[in-house]
Formats: structure tokens, sequence, C-alpha cells
């Protein structure tokens, strides 16, 4: 039995590997970066016109968003079904498969009617382990069939996330401010400390209703969940609905006029005061410590 | 017997009936083509219903003047029945009538006021549209409507005619004295009334009749026939309970809600037929009100408009390819502005469901297609695992009650008198928590036998089922009956309304059968029996109603009680079971509100409107939206859970007793 891999370089294509050999001894790989730079459509016409050449009986790749973008866009091209995320796959037809739904909630065990089944793999999901390598297809040939079409979905730029391209899901530090700060001009003294301290800014539901930032910035149960090491609250209440993005957060400081605030349930450290005072006596300190 | 009449009037009734039927047997078909739906229990409910909404025309009169305009034309039309066969009776013979109702001087009168009464109606009705204009017409077929009121008023106006031509002619059947309008007619215009008005009448009233029987199932009106078949078949208790998804059903026969019109039960699409456009749902609706993509109006003629469309395809092969409902006949938005809080379902005149049609289509969207607001997955996720919507830790659930001695009931213990189920905001949320230690300190004033089951206790699943997870819903569903039945818990008392409606209305689908008591009407009881001892203060207190507590569940003067007990009532002008959501209910909550201006603000602006210093609530999530509109709109009120405020007027009292006993 022949097996089609879509490989990148990452341990979630070497974990794919696990479950590829399941399906079949004998394994073929093409790489990701076979078309540089990215571009989903043509690696998906890269690999439909591989699958027609070798005639496998199942296509795989990790379950990364490059990966889960190239095999919908294979199925749509060959009419296949395609099952994403799967973290049980046994072969045949219809075989039967587990996968993830609704971000993890749900395993579904479903039957997989498909001559040719096409599945990816969330990382994390099998160990990887030793055992044969698939065998690198020569793609040369293919290439020259690809079509300028195949072309126009591409990775034109890369363009780094505003705010000074600390990510808030990845910083160990951030500083949000909420109802407290007062106006879009007034988020410059939170800006500065989260740029003192390499850390991103946050902010609560209220300010982004305000239009003062982003979507993007708002931390909560509607908005980003983060786990930062010290997670900076100046002028937010602590509403439920915020405090659900940042349960996760090693250290809570709480900057906030009102003592009585929830957020001083929650918060390992408090400033009760008034954070147009608090925030730039702070970083005023730590530039003075460097 | 004139036998050319007779031909000529038999013609035109078998062309007329075989029109009307064609139509007809084609809807009647679409309604069967619909799944299953369980509605033909509690009869005495639903003859009920029929009295009191279809005869007594309720919902209607809920507004005057509209109200009484269409009373006036369907009362006049439910009289003037019979006169259909006395005029074709009249065409065939024009010396005969309808034995002996056709020969009473009471129904000619009865007949003449009725008429008239009609006329009046359809001049009402036409200075509401042309000059009045409410906005609940936004988007309803007008001219449709026009042509509609001028055939009942052509019906009406022939039939004054003849009657008036054959009181000239000497032809009636009673003493004219019986019939003034027409007898007035009579005498104004008698020498123009020759027998061949009379014949032109006559005719004229009947085509006109049978032609509008005919365009009836092609319009909007068809409501005058399916508006009592639809009210009949409607909720008759339990308003605020969804029917559930049965996934032990053979695969092929699981319904997960509403991808395409032949997914739909026979009551949803005798729903959509029913409605007449009339709008009153849009001008109830809170995400309509506030700008949002939803009407409820809209989403019913649209769903309409797919069924006429999709329904006969079906019919001709069961397994066509039929459009998705989502996005081809209502958009995404749509279906996710929707509170669920039934504005829409009380205040429509012919039993349209509209929540039952939006869970659907969430359903469908959520258990299949995996499409919903994204940022609402955490929720699905954290009441999954965690049992409650913000993943705190379970073991913190009864951290509330810390320093109250509030008795945990362990596994094996006998079961309290009554069992507080606390629910989650009253358990996590800080401000919401104030209701739950001020309903414990209640409980252990009045000296109740009462127990919580803290880490045992899990979301009811509540928000999930209206998000349309109605798998994470039945989880949580039998985890808290097997938990409630293991410890033989009865009685219930909740603060939050979204587990009174829940538990009460419908855990009984999974084996969970409870007298579920809201704590106002608990704690209404205590002060009614004197075990609590209150004492009003000076505040003025305007009462939100929730719409689970009041308008699903009708719990609306307890609450009232607990007011009056409290402090200075004044009503909203939206209130009881009119009231106008806080804009968290059916998972809102726990959704971005991007469109629109915010629904919590729109409130607190009315309760500000009323002069009060408190808004009271009785729900732990009105709580929270209330308190943040009030904090973005800067108004000068105290979001107050009742228990708090009953608190402070026992206290107030306590301190009052306390110092009459110092001074003797």
């Amino acid at each position: 039995m022949t097996v089609l891999v879509l490989m990148e370089v990452s341990d979630a294509s070497m974990e794919t590997l696990t479950l590829a050999r399941k399906f079949g001894t004998e394994m073929h790989a093409v790489r990701m970066d076979a078309v540089q730079p990215f571009a989903p459509d043509a690696i998906a016409a890269l690999l439909a016109l591989v699958v027609d050449h070798l005639n496998p009986s199942a296509v795989l790749a990790a379950g990364t968003d490059r990966g889960n973008d190239v095999m919908a866009r294979l199925a749509a091209r060959t009419g296949l079904p395609f099952a994403a995320n799967c973290v049980i796959a046994e072969p045949g037809d219809p075989g039967s498969l587990t996968r993830l739904r609704w971000g993890d909630s749900l395993w579904e065990m479903a039957r997989l009617h498909s001559p040719r089944p096409i599945i990816t793999v969330p990382p994390h999901t099998f160990a990887i382990e030793d055992g044969p390598l698939p065998s690198e297809v020569d793609v040369t040939p293919f290439l020259a069939q690809l079509e300028g079409k195949d072309m126009l979905v591409r990775v034109s730029e890369h363009v780094a996330a505003a705010g000074g391209g600390v990510l808030l899901t990845e910083a160990k530090v951030v500083v949000s401010g909420g109802r407290g700060v007062g106006s879009k001009e007034g988020f410059g003294i939170i800006e500065e400390l989260a740029g003192l301290l390499g850390g991103a800014v946050g902010c609560s539901r209220v300010v982004t209703s305000a239009g003062w930032r982003p979507h993007t910035d708002q931390v909560g149960q509607t908005g980003t969940k983060i786990a930062p090491d010290l997670y900076i609250a100046c002028g937010i209440s602590g509403a439920t609905q915020h405090m659900a993005g940042c349960r996760n957060a090693k250290r809570i400081l709480a900057i906030n006029s009102d003592a009585e605030a929830p957020i001083m349930v929650n918060a390992d450290y408090a400033v009760i005061g008034d954070l147009k005072e608090i925030v730039p006596a702070i970083s005023a300190e730590i530039r003075k410590s460097r | 017997m004139n036998t050319v009449p007779a031909i000529a009037l038999g013609v035109v009734l078998v062309i007329a009936i075989a029109l009307f039927s064609r139509r007809a047997v084609l809807l009647y078909r679409l309604v069967r083509l619909g799944k299953p739906s369980k509605r033909f229990d509690d009869i005495p409910g639903r003859v009920r219903a029929e009295a009191v909404v279809v005869i007594g025309q309720s919902k209607l009169l809920q507004r005057l003047l509209p109200g009484l305009m269409h009373a006036a034309i369907f009362w006049g039309f439910m009289v003037l029945l019979p006169t259909i066969a006395i005029a074709m009776i009249g065409i065939v013979d024009e010396h005969a009538t309808l034995p002996w109702l056709g020969e009473h001087g009471g129904y000619a009168l009865m007949v003449d006021v009725f008429a008239f009464l009609v006329l009046v109606g359809v001049v009402t009705a036409f200075a509401i549209r042309k000059i009045q204009r409410p906005p609940r017409f936004v988007g309803s077929h007008l001219g449709e409507a026009d042509v509609i009121l001028l055939w009942i008023a052509g019906i009406v106006i022939t039939l004054f005619l003849w009657h008036a031509s054959r009181i000239a002619l000497g032809l009636n059947e009673y003493a004219a004295a019986w019939a003034p309008i027409s007898n007035l007619l009579a005498h104004a215009w008698g020498g123009l009334l020759g027998p061949g008005v009379e014949r032109v009448a006559v005719w004229a009233h009947v085509l006109l009749i049978l032609s509008f029987l005919v365009y009836l199932p092609y319009s909007k009106h068809l409501h005058i026939f399916l508006a009592a078949v639809n009210v009949f078949f409607g909720r008759t208790k339990s308003r605020g309970r969804l029917e559930p998804v049965d996934f032990e059903a053979p695969a092929e026969e699981v319904r997960f809600g509403s991808a395409t019109v032949a997914d739909m039960t026979w009551k949803q699409t005798v729903d959509v037929l029913s409605c007449t456009e009339c709008g009153r749902c849009q001008d109830v609706c809170p995400a309509y009100n506030t700008g949002k993509e939803l009407s409820p109006k809209l989403l019913i003629m649209n769903l309409r408009d797919r069924v006429l469309a999709d329904g006969p395809k079906a019919l001709a092969s069961p397994g066509a390819k039929l459009q998705p409902l989502v996005p081809n006949a209502v958009t995404d938005n749509v279906v996710w502005d929707c509170v669920t809080c039934g504005a829409c379902v009380r205040e429509c005149p012919v039993g349209i469901e509209h929540i039952d049609h939006i869970v659907d289509l969430r359903r469908n969207l959520v258990m299949v297609e995996s499409r919903f607001p994204e940022e609402a997955g955490s929720m699905l996720r954290d009441i999954d695992r965690a049992s409650n919507p913000w993943g705190k830790a379970q073991g913190d659930r009864a951290q509330w009650a810390q320093g109250l001695d509030v008795r945990v009931l362990q596994p094996g213990e006998a079961p309290p008198d009554v069992l507080f189920w606390v629910g989650c905001a009253p358990s996590f949320d800080e401000r919401a928590k104030k209701s739950a230690i001020s309903t414990a300190k209640l409980l252990k004033e009045a000296g109740v036998d009462f127990a919580i089951l803290g880490p045992r206790e899990a979301c009811t699943g509540d928000p999930a089922r209206r998000m349309g997870d109605e798998y994470t819903f039945q989880k949580q569903a039998r985890q808290n009956v097997a938990t409630l039945n293991a410890a033989k818990v009865t009685k219930i008392i909740t603060t939050c309304p979204h587990c009174f409606n829940t538990i009460g209305s419908e855990y009984a689908d999974f084996g969970g059968r409870y007298e579920v008591i809201h704590h106002t009407e608990f704690l209404a009881g205590l002060v009614r029996d004197g075990r609590l001892k209150t004492l009003a203060g000076d505040r003025k207190i305007t009462y939100h109603d929730s719409c689970y507590l009041a308008r699903h569940n009708d719990v609306i003067d307890e609450p009232r009680e607990l007011v009056a007990a409290s402090g200075q009532a004044v009503e909203m002008p939206r209130n009881r079971e009119r009231t106008f959501c806080c804009g968290a209910g059916g998972a809102r909550m726990f959704m971005e509100e991007s469109r629109g201006r915010p629904i919590n603000e729109e409130r607190v602006r009315e309760a500000a409107g009323t002069g009060a210093d408190t808004i009271a609530v009785a729900c732990p999530f009105c709580t929270v939206m209330l308190d943040d509109g009030v904090r973005e709109t800067g108004a000068k009120l105290q979001v107050v859970d009742l228990a708090t405020l009953l608190s402070e007027a026992v206290d107030r009292k306590r301190a009052k007793d306390a110092a009459g006993g110092q001074t003797p």
C-alpha cells in the first residue's frame, strides 16, 4: 500500500508519520516548501498531480494551519472527502476515525467512505516513533505542469503585528487598560510601561466597545485568553467576563482607585490609587533603575 | 328557482373551489412534509388558547386601536359568514332565503351593525397604514395589504347595496326596520335601486367572496385560516422549554436543527405560512430596536419564501438538493442576534414561535457546520470541561458561602427541605455573588432547612442549549439530573431564572422532576407568612422583569411583593410579561454585541427615565448586564438583587425594633 504525506520541517510532521505508517508501507513525501513562497493552491495542485501518478491509498498531513489549508484545497480539487484533525484513524473503506471538533471540546467518531482518505493529524497527538521514513517525490516534472491561476493565492509579504511585535498570547508581561484609562490617548502611559517591560498591551471589553483599542487587544471571555507571567490590570474592575481571559496569568497586579472592585479578589498585588499617577511612576522607576 | 343563474353559480363555485383546493392541497402537503412535533397533548389548554387568543383577540387587543380595528373586522366576518349562503340562495331565487336565520329580524340587525363595523375597521386600518404609518410595517408587503382591505370593503359595500336594493324592491324577507343602515340607503337611493342593481350587487358580492377565497392561499391573508390552527398547536405550558434533540434515534432520523426547509417541523411550516406581516414582533424585538440585523418578522417572511420556493422541489423528489437556509433565507448575523427573550412569541397574535426557528438554525450551524461567533467557543468548552462557562475551578464553587455556615450536601446525606441551586454566576461572579449571600442569609433568618450542592453542582447547560449546542446541554442535564435524583431532592430554589427555567421546564425531558421555585417567589412566601419581618426604606425602586422569569415562566407578582416590602416602587414603561431584555439571553452574554446599540444601555436609560435610584433585578445575568449599562451610560442608578434589597429591609426592621425596645 502506498501512502503520500505532505511534510513540513516540524515535529508535527514527524508525528504524522506515526499514523501514516498504518496506511501503507511504501511512503512518499511532498515537501510543504516545494513551492516558494507558500502558495496553498499550488501545493494542492502539485499534490493532485502526484496523487494521479502514485495512486496512493491515503494522503496525510499535519493538522497545522498550513496543512489543513492545503488539504482542504486538495479535497476540493479531487472531490475526495477530507477529515481534519483526526486523533484516531483506521484504514479501510469505510475507514473509521475520531476527530476533534469545536476547538477540541468534542470527539467525533465517524466512518469515512472514500477510496483515498485525506487526513490531517493535530500536533501533539501521536508520539514520534522510529520507523521507515518516506522517500521524497521528485516534483520537478509536476511543477512544470502548474498553471498561473494556481499561484493566485500566495504569501506576498510578511507584516509584523502592530504593537511593537510582541504577541498578546505570547507576551510574558501584559499591561492592560480598562474604563479607568479614560480615553484612547490615555493608553500612551500603558503602552509606555508595556514597552519598558517588553510586554504587550491588552484591554477590557469596555475599551474596545468605546473604540479606544482594536478587538485584537481585548482580553477576556470573548477576547483573547492569555497566560503571562505578570498581568498588570490598570483601571479594570475585573468582571468575570474579563477574568476568564487572564485566569491563567501567574501573577496579577491590579491598579485601581476602587478598593472594592472585584479584581481585588483575584489580584496577587494591588495598588489603590489613580492609575494616571501610578503607571507613569512605575515607568519612571524602571527607567531610573536601568 | 331560476335555472340559468343556478347553473352559472354552480360553474363559478366549482371553478373557485377547484382553484382554492389546488393551492390548499399543496400547502397541506408542505405542512405534512414537516418533521414531527408533539403538539397533540393538553387539548383543554389548546381549546382555551383558541377561545382567548382567536375568539377573544386577546393579543391583538393589547394595542387598543389596531386591536379594536381587527376585532371589528374579525367578529364582523364571524357574524357575516351565513350571509354568503344567503346571497347564493338569493342568486338562485330572489324570493328565497336561508331558513330561520335568513328570516330572523335579530340576525338582520346584527348583519347590518357588524357589516358597518367591518367598514369602520377597514377605514381605521387604512388610517393606521396611510396616516399613522407605525414602523412595525417596515419590510411588510404594503401593497398587498391595501388590495386585501379594498377587497374586504368591496365585499361589505356590495352586501349593503344588495340589502338596500332588496328593501327598495320590497323583496326583503324581514321587516326593513331591523336593518337601519340598509333601510336608510334604500330610502336615500330608492329610485336608483332597480332589479338590475339588485342582481349586479348580489353577483358582485358573491364573485368578490369567491375570488377572495381563491386569492387567500396565495397571499399573506392566509392567516384567516391558519391563525386558528397555529394558535391551537402552540405551546400551552412550559413556554420556555425547547424540544430536545433525540440523539438516540436512528442516525438518519436525528434532526440536528434545520439546514434546509426539509428539516423544519410541521408546526414551523404552519408558523411561517400563518404570518400576516403585522410586525408586532419586530416592534418589541430588543435586537431590532437597537439597530441589529434581526427582525423576527423578516426572519419568518424569509423562511416562508424559502418554504414556498424549495418545499415543492422537496415534494417532487425527496432527495432534491435544497438551498441551505443560512445564508440563503437569513444571514448568520440574524441567527446570532437573537436573545431568545420571547417578546416576539409573546406578542404574535397568530401563535408563531420564533425562538424555535432561531434555535433550530443555530443547532444546525453549531452541531453540523461548527459555524458560530468564535468568541462563544470558550464558553462551550468551559461548560464541557469545567462545568461553568468561565472555566473557574469547580472546587471553588462554594467559596461564596465561606463564613455563612451553609450546609454543603454530601453524597448519601439526607436531603434538606429545600435545595438551594446557586448557579454559576452567583457562585463565581463577584457582582452576582451578593444575591447568593443575601439569599442564604435570609433563608437562615427564616429558619429554612436548606443546603447547597457545592462542587457537585454543574452548569445547567442553558447557554450551550440556547447557542444550539445540544450535545453539551444534554451532557450537563443528564449529569445534574443524576446528581439531584441520587440526592433525593424534591424541592429546589434558585436565584437564576435561566437555571429556574432549565431545571423546572426542561429537565423533565431527562428524568428530572422537581418543584422548582425562584428565590423571589420563595422569599415572598416567607414575608407573607411573617417568617421574615421587613420595613420598607426610602429607595425608589424600579423592578426589571427577567425574560426567563416573567415572560417564559409567569413569575411576575412575587418580585413586586419584595419591591413593596423594600422601598417605593415605580414601573418602567415596558414591564411585566412585556419586559425588555437586558441583552444576555440566548447565550448573548458570551458573544460580542458588535452590531447596533447595546441592549443593556437601552434598558438602563428606560430605568433612569422613571426617576428611580435603584434597579431591582432577579437574575445574575441581568445584574451584570445592567450594572455594565449603568457604568457605560453614567446613569445615577444602583443595580441590586431583590434578595439584597429584602435583606436590607429585614435589617431595617430589626434595627427599628431594637431601638423601640430601648425606649420604653
